[in-house]
């Protein structure tokens, strides 16, 4: 016997040896959490006011309920919807943005233990205002204007970004890559893309020993980022590891096995989120430097699709509601204030009012994931259905028939 | 946290505290109420992002890991660990029983450097390849491979009954890494 083998017997023994976590372990972490969560509230309620001697009203979550204007302020210009189309047929959108395509997500199943997250798009073809099924894509992002998008093959990560023309669906240019790409995305103006590269597959699925659910394998393996300019296709990689930096130090971040970059709203910076990390999101600038968050992307929320509003002035934020009474804040940009509005998932900005979100019709208590596109405005009670409801799929919402999740463009 | 991820998290927890756990207590050395506030405090932090994870089990390890070298930084003071049987210095391999031995190894454990002790449970419990260690603890395969390296000397310097055991794959390469070394307070 080695010591490796001695070392391997002895830690097996010992964790067999343990006795299974108590019944009640999940109750007892939330109420740790909560008393947790009540004494920072607590303690930081004590710091203010040490230190503000004035009181200042706390803005009061506008839920919309005394809107008294007409149903008219909150059906936009230009509005498409199809309340009756689940997955939609045609046409969606609200003022400048609109549903550009959706993809249909399936985990298809390799081996008792691996599994791959696919998707299966369809396109929005400008001419005939209809989605058309694209399955030789596995990952398109769109950009402004509805006339290009970049795709990618179906095997990831890809060794080349597709542009693809949206009005003939042709492939106008190859870009090709010396590291694999697996996740893309266009800056505001549609001038630059920036692409994620992967060393490997970030939809591969895992079954760890005694799991029942597919979960990301981990560790992520993202490389770093490419950013493109578009019109020539000219770009650099820059690598990024999963500390964040350049460095090979000992670090324990954690990111999603896919946590793709995106352009930060002036194109200035790369960004991505960081479940982990305190602020939850790290900055870099475009050759992969680490910077810190800018001031006024300091609210911004790598998990709540819309990000920040068209002005910049407020940023998309999370689920303020109780299961059945579905509500989002939105958050201002600058203060932090928070704001409550309709709408269970915010998804993107039609104007700094009005935003395009999920949610679920009233009466469904069937499931929560029963939901349909609506258009919801900040300070209104009212929502406008956009179409029809997503049929829920049991347990794993992002597997089956029924699911499909919408990619916005502006038009 | 909404009702849906609520459900979530109770399932999660339910379904996979004790295999964490496990990790849990062989990472704080087998102090087993060491190892439970290690895993509460990282499901606490999980739960706060509970509905930002796609890959909770692989987060809830990663805090695991990451709480163990922060309490380390901390200089947090570890109970002592006690053994079933506590080993007899100077006893001889050759009359220390396989089950002996595994008890004199798991004392060593103990009293070895969180840090070590990471990569140790990783590559030997975990069974993961050096290359995802260096993957999850963000740093090189040679780091992981020097600082196994060390770690297995340094439960040879611990545990004196460990000399007549055969060398480890690992141990019969030189190390390379000068990092320095972490000293126990």
């Amino acid at each position: 016997m080695n010591v490796e083998e001695l070392l391997r017997d002895a830690l097996r023994e010992q964790a067999a040896e343990q006795p299974p976590a108590g019944t009640g372990f999940a109750e007892w972490v939330l109420a740790l959490r909560r008393r947790r969560r009540n004494r920072r509230l607590a303690s930081v309620a004590a710091a203010t006011a040490a230190v503000v001697a004035v009181a200042v009203a706390v803005p009061l979550l506008d839920s919309g309920k005394d809107d008294v204007r007409p149903s008219g302020v909150v059906e936009q210009q230009g509005v498409s919807a199809h309340p009756d189309q689940s997955p939609p047929r045609d046409l969606i959108a609200a003022g400048n943005t609109a549903l550009a395509a959706y993809y249909i997500p399936n985990t298809v199943k390799r081996s008792a233990t691996e599994a791959v997250y696919e998707r299966t798009y369809w396109l929005l073809d400008s001419k005939t205002g209809r989605y058309v099924k694209a399955p030789q894509w596995s990952v398109v992002a769109v950009a402004p204007g509805l006339k290009t998008a970049a795709v990618l093959e179906k095997s990831l990560p890809a060794s080349r970004i597709g542009l693809l023309d949206l009005t003939t669906g042709e492939v106008k240019r190859w870009i090709e890559v010396d590291h694999g790409v697996a996740g893309l995305e266009f800056s505001r103006d549609g001038r630059k893309l920036v692409a994620t590269t992967y060393s490997d597959n970030p939809d591969l699925q895992v079954k760890p020993k005694g799991s029942d659910s597919w979960m990301g394998k981990q560790p992520s393996s993202r490389t770093g980022f490419y950013v493109f300019d578009v019109a020539s296709g000219k770009g650099s990689w820059s690598e990024v590891k999963l500390g964040g930096g350049k460095s090979d130090r000992m670090s324990l971040d954690f990111i999603n096995s896919r946590q793709d970059f995106a352009l930060s709203r002036d194109g200035r910076y790369v960004w991505a989120g960081n479940p982990m990390g305190e602020i939850g999101k790290q900055f870099w600038d475009l050759t992969g430097a680490s910077v810190p968050v800018p001031d006024n992307e300091k609210y911004l929320d790598w998990s709540v699709e819309a990000l920040d509003s068209p002005s910049g002035r407020l940023v998309a934020g999370g689920f303020a509601g109780k299961k059945w009474h579905t509500s989002s804040y939105v958050v201002d940009s600058a203060t932090g204030a928070k704001t409550e509005m309709r709408g269970q998932q915010l998804l993107a900005w039609v104007d700094d009012r009005t935003l395009v979100a999920w949610d679920i019709g009233k009466g469904a208590n069937e499931s929560e994931y029963h939901q349909r596109l609506v258009l919801v405005t900040i300070g209104s009670d009212k929502e406008v259905p956009l179409s029809g409801f997503r049929k829920d799929s049991g347990t794993n919402p992002d597997n089956g028939s029924g699911r499909w999740e919408p990619v916005f463009a502006e038009r | 946290m909404n009702a849906e991820g609520l459900e979530s998290f109770r399932d999660f927890v339910d379904s996979r505290s004790s295999a964490l756990l496990k990790t849990a207590v062989l990472l704080c050395g087998g102090d087993r109420h060491a190892g439970e506030d290690l895993l509460q405090n990282a499901l606490v932090k999980a739960a706060g992002r509970w509905q930002r994870i796609d890959e909770p089990e692989a987060y809830v390890r990663r805090i695991l890991y990451r709480q163990q070298v922060s309490r380390w930084r901390l200089k947090w003071h570890r109970r002592e660990v006690s053994v079933a049987e506590p080993p007899e210095a100077g006893a001889g391999t050759d009359a220390a029983s396989a089950a002996e031995l595994r008890l004199v190894m798991r004392a060593a454990l103990s009293r070895l450097t969180a840090r070590q002790r990471t990569v140790l449970v990783l590559r030997y419990f975990e069974d993961l390849p050096e290359a995802d260690v260096a993957r999850l603890l963000g740093c090189s395969v040679g780091t992981v491979r020097s600082t196994t390296h060390r770690s297995l000397a340094r439960l040879r310097v611990l545990a004196p009954e460990l000399a007549a055991l055969g060398l480890a794959e690992v141990e019969r390469q030189p190390s390379r890494d000068y990092s320095p070394v972490e000293v126990r307070p």
